[in-house]
């Protein structure tokens, strides 16, 4: 195989939580030796719950926060040493929030031209350019000079869309890029991406805690537990048989649409996950319904895929 | 109601704008020209007035109307000039502190306090005193020193519009520091600024007339309506007008722009954005 798309190499990320003035400060792990990489054109899915560092990783990957360690590598050149303009060629976002991903007091040919603008492009191309990307992602170029406020939630993220692509970049960062939307909007956004991952050869990394949308869209996906990959697999294989006991809780926390079942219990307690108190051995055995002495001893290898010791062993 | 307050104030702010910017041509007379046999004649509502001085003449027998009308383009400029030297100040401090936080907001926190422990008044007065008057020295330390609303609203509402998406997307699309503070920061915390401009307009109206009023102002025979009402001070025992007249033109011009900041804040606030 040859270089990935995108390789992201034992990425971490601690904050310091002050506690009032004599109070000790507190380091907060919240990603915590993230390992992935990304052949070109395939989409990669992360998963995981609220508060389990999947924005964190986001901002980490597209530069927005200075990484605490590891580094991130978008075909073989390192994004921290490269300049903003080389970057924004390389990586693009599209945010989970279109009415605060979008400038207000900007029009829409100016949003979508904005990036080209920070390139240095000039007037006349930029203004092709921006036509040809909204027929892209399915916004008439006639609704250029209008302003987001005048946009419904689906065609703001079109335009956030579109905004990301203008560039061309080889690597698309979703961040839960449906879940401000509509249910009946949801899809037709999927669909979008769908068909530009395609006619673009993008390489795209989709993080989600919905995962219904993961399955539909995703090649590989990562489980993210407490700022760490804890399961990544063929999102088939992944779906079909779980490995991780925190995933087979994921997905047996999906809501069904069935009346009279209720809501699933996923057994997992009620302790809450807390980054700035990762438990010892396995991060995840104060919850897990399968835990046995040694998982809060020794912090379990990776085996296929998975870290768990009941996989080891 | 509520929306009535902007229409008043910028119906009245309009008013003496215009009257400010024609004043050469709508003053009925020259406001500098003297005719000493017509001092303190009375205004038009009184028994004896003098159908061509329709507000009555001053001690040195100036036509009282007109130095109104010329007095209008003092306060406004002082007022304007010290909103653009003070609001330049202010809020290059208070984006460049909310932004970037750390250090730089520290050194702007400090600035601000600095500028808070300092007694505008006392400060004005002993410039002056120092210096003697003129108005570019009068808008020069108002403008100096009525900057810390700007810094405080423009540091406040950068610190908000800093985190949001779009300068997320702005910085990840290349975009320059500069560039993301003028074009993504600045035109959405202008609504905000706009109000505290209008606030600190009526403010440097205010503390321009005081000045005067204490002889430390614009120089005289400059109109301006503190002057007026300083020079009317001997004789408002028996011509109350001449004081009262120009107190009533300040009056009606701070009242008008407040009325117009808070319609506007009204306006804002009430915005979704």
């Amino acid at each position: 195989m040859s270089t990935p798309a995108i390789e992201i190499r034992d990425l971490e990320k601690r904050f310091i939580v002050k506690q009032g003035l004599f109070g000790t400060p507190r380091h907060v792990r919240a990603v915590d030796g993230v390992t992935l990489s990304i052949p070109t054109g395939a989409t990669l899915g992360i998963v995981g719950e609220s508060g389990c560092g999947k924005s964190t990783l986001a901002r980490l990957i597209l530069g927005l926060l200075p990484a605490s360690a590891g580094s991130v590598l978008v075909e073989g050149q390192d994004l921290s040493r490269l300049d903003r303009r080389a970057r924004a060629r390389l990586i693009q976002p599209v945010f989970q929030d279109p009415f605060s991903s979008l400038n207000p007091r900007r029009s829409i040919g100016d949003i979508v031209a904005m990036p080209l603008v920070a390139q240095g492009v000039a007037g006349r191309e930029t203004r092709s350019r921006v036509a040809e990307m909204l027929e892209q992602v399915g916004i008439s170029p006639d609704m250029a000079s209008r302003y987001p406020a005048q946009l419904s939630g689906g065609q703001r993220q079109r335009i956030a869309i579109a905004r990301a692509l203008v560039l061309r970049p080889r690597i698309l960062l979703c961040d839960e890029p449906t879940s401000a939307l509509d249910v009946s909007v949801q899809s037709q956004i999927l669909n979008l991406l769908a068909d530009l991952r395609r006619s673009l050869n993008l390489t795209t990394i989709f993080i989600s805690h919905n995962l219904a949308v993961v399955e539909h869209i995703a090649d590989t996906v990562a489980v993210m537990y407490l700022g760490r990959i804890v399961e990544e697999a063929q999102a088939q294989a992944l779906f079909a048989t779980p490995r991780h006991p925190y995933t087979r809780a994921l997905l047996a926390s999906v809501l069904t649409p069935e009346p009279g079942l209720g809501v699933p219990d996923v057994g997992l307690g009620d302790v809450l996950p807390d980054p700035s108190n990762i438990p010892p051995g396995c991060r995840f055995h104060p919850r897990c319904p399968v835990a046995i002495a040694r998982c809060s001893l020794q912090t379990p290898p990776r085996v296929d895929g998975a870290e768990c010791h009941l996989l080891s062993a | 109601m509520r929306r009535s307050g902007i229409w008043i104030g910028g119906a009245i702010l309009t008013l003496v704008v215009l009257a400010g910017v024609f004043a050469p041509w709508i003053a009925p007379h020259d406001p500098y020209a003297q005719d000493l046999t017509r001092r303190l004649a009375v205004p038009f509502w009184m028994e004896g007035a003098l159908p061509e001085h329709l507000l009555g003449t001053d001690q040195l027998g100036r036509d009282y109307l007109s130095r109104l009308i010329f007095g209008a383009r003092v306060s406004l400029i002082i007022g304007a000039m010290v909103v653009v030297v003070s609001g330049a100040i202010g809020i290059t401090l208070g984006v460049l502190g909310g932004f970037f936080g750390g250090r730089v907001d520290d050194v702007v926190l400090f600035l601000i306090t600095c500028r808070l422990s300092i007694p505008v008044v006392l400060v004005a007065l002993a410039v002056v005193g120092l210096l003697g008057s003129s108005t570019t020295l009068v808008v020069a330390v108002l403008g100096l020193l009525l900057w810390d609303r700007f810094a405080v609203v423009a540091r406040a509402t950068t610190m908000q519009v800093r985190n949001l998406d779009y300068v997320a997307a702005a910085w990840a699309a290349g975009s320059s520091t500069p560039r993301i503070l003028i074009s993504e920061v600045l035109p959405n915390i202008m609504t905000h600024l706009a109000v505290v401009g209008t606030l600190e307009m009526a403010l440097a109206i205010l503390l321009e007339a005081a000045l005067s009023f204490l002889g430390l102002g614009v120089p005289p025979p400059l109109p301006s309506w503190g002057l007026m009402i300083a020079e009317g001070r001997d004789f408002m025992f028996f011509s109350a007008w001449v004081i009262w007249i120009p107190g009533i033109a300040l009056f009606t011009l701070v009242l008008a722009i407040n009325l117009l900041g808070d319609g506007l804040r009204d306006l804002f606030g009430a915005a979704p954005s």
